[in-house]
């Protein structure tokens, strides 16, 4: 009988005491969960190669000081996103003459012959994803698309359980409507109107100053 | 009407107890609009649920793995190396002068950095002119920035800053090559040399530095909440050529550890 795969923990300690390969191991493990995040976030390929590569160097750097306070995949969706905000942040930044046709979703890899008819919803899906606030598509991603659970979400994302009850709620419905869902719960040609009790757009994104991820509450002098 | 915002997520993952469940029921038999952002949300969750992994594309982890490679090898041999690096000086004593940069006060020499040599001679006279290797840049004591807190983007623009001191200075030092090298960062607070030696020997400590690492700039500063010692590095292939790397250490004050790097190309002058 095999033996069970190895912790994450113990493979940290593993790279850590000198075992080269143990860091390999866990790039291998977690490479592609860590970058179906970061296309899902960013909707661009070559963003998710650089934010999967930032994170990965991220990890890389900060091992050392892993004290295994929470569980390994929980800082590494953690360092994850906030590698894909600030590449999103990035190209906010970036003229948009660099911009152009890239920005749309269409560069996924090309769908599976055998799932056509999925992948072109999926890419409706991931393009209206894109119109979704980004501390709120960051915690729908990881709930409804990777499965995580609320408490899981609200540690890598580091809100109160509360928040993540509140942002899955309003991000599910403003990506409904940029789906063109309207409240009657089928797809429609044109947005309708909003509820009588929000703004126009959709629920409210006004609760961001709590989204700062572990590295923004720091000085970059 | 109230309307029970904080249950609606649980309600569509099916997730809430039975009692608030019905409660939620109840409430949807008269609420329109709760009703019909239940009906959005689930279409949403649904959605984002059918969302299919996309296969990982070719080549994304390699350069990381080649760095991981590169820093365990930077680790594990950096003592070794030094010591390879230490028996090829002695044999080269008689064609190469090592530059004692002068430190501060003048009495602290950088002799672990020996990249800093320059084949076209000099002395390091105590405050005297010497030919300076291109881009070479005078090490002026620890800086203490108490009050700063570090990240790795503020490391990264450490590593930036450097990289265009570097380029200034060799643009300097072509217009004028008898010139000492640049002061290439003012100090705030320059402090002690046993301050100074302190910070050296736990950068040492911590095994970072390799035999072309020229120290040319130390803080004392807190990274992400830590205190900690961030080592500014020029790299180069040596032989008086200009270097072509900085690297960035950040090492915990107490341990020594290391905490985070960043490195920044020099671009050709």
């Amino acid at each position: 009988m095999p033996d069970p795969p190895a912790r994450d923990e113990d493979l940290v300690r593993r790279y850590l005491s000198g075992d080269r390969a143990a860091f390999a191991a866990l790039v291998e493990r977690h490479e592609r969960r860590v970058y179906n995040l970061a296309l899902r976030m960013t909707g661009r390929e070559e963003d998710a190669r650089d934010a999967t590569q930032d994170a990965f160097l991220t990890v890389l750097r900060k091992l050392s000081s892993f004290r295994g306070e929470a569980a390994f995949t929980t800082w590494l969706h953690r360092v994850t996103v906030n590698a894909c905000y600030d590449l999103l942040r990035k190209r906010q930044r970036a003229p948009l003459l660099d911009r152009g046709q890239d920005d749309l979703p269409a560069r996924e890899p090309p769908p599976a012959p055998d799932h056509a008819d999925t992948s072109s919803l999926s890419m409706d899906v991931q393009q209206a994803l894109l119109q979704v606030p980004e501390d709120f598509r960051a915690v729908m991603i990881l709930h409804d698309v990777h499965d995580l659970r609320q408490e899981e979400v609200a540690a890598i994302v580091g809100v109160p359980i509360g928040t993540v009850k509140s942002r899955l709620h309003r991000g599910r419905i403003a990506l409904a409507k940029a789906m063109g869902i309207q409240q009657e719960g089928r797809p429609s040609g044109e947005a309708g109107p909003s509820g009588p009790d929000e703004p126009p757009g959709g629920p409210g994104f006004g609760e961001r100053a709590d989204a700062a991820g572990p590295s923004e509450g720091t000085v970059s002098p | 009407m109230s309307h029970p915002d904080d249950l609606l997520a649980d309600y569509v993952d099916g997730t809430l107890a039975e009692r608030e469940r019905a409660d939620v029921d109840t409430h949807l038999d008269g609420c329109a609009r709760c009703s019909a952002q239940i009906r959005q949300a689930e279409a949403a969750r649904t959605a984002l649920s059918e969302l299919e992994d996309v296969p990982m594309p070719f080549g994304v982890t390699g350069p990381v793995l080649a760095e991981a490679g590169r820093r365990f090898e930077r680790r594990r041999g950096v003592a070794w190396e030094r010591f390879q690096w230490a028996g090829g000086l002695a044999a080269a004593a008689a064609l190469i002068v090592v530059v004692a940069l002068n430190v501060g006060d003048g009495d602290v020499r950088n002799a672990a950095t020996p990249a800093a040599s320059s084949a076209s001679g000099g002395t390091g006279a105590a405050g005297g002119a010497e030919a300076a290797a291109p881009g070479a840049i005078h090490f002026a004591g620890i800086e203490r920035q108490p009050n700063v807190n570090y990240d790795d983007p503020g490391i990264q623009a450490v590593a930036l800053e450097a990289a265009d001191a570097v380029v200034a200075a060799e643009q300097a030092q072509a217009a004028e090559p008898t010139s000492a090298p640049p002061e290439g960062f003012a100090t705030s607070v320059q402090d002690s040399k046993e301050r100074t030696t302190l910070a050296k020997d736990c950068v040492r400590q911590s095994g970072i530095q390799g035999p072309q690492d020229v120290l040319i700039r130390l803080i004392e500063a807190e990274f992400e909440d830590t205190p900690a010692y961030i080592a500014v590095f020029s790299e180069g292939p040596g032989a008086g050529q200009p270097p072509d790397h900085i690297v960035v250490f950040v090492v915990a004050k107490d341990d020594c550890r290391i905490l985070s790097t960043a490195s920044q190309r020099v671009p050709p002058g």
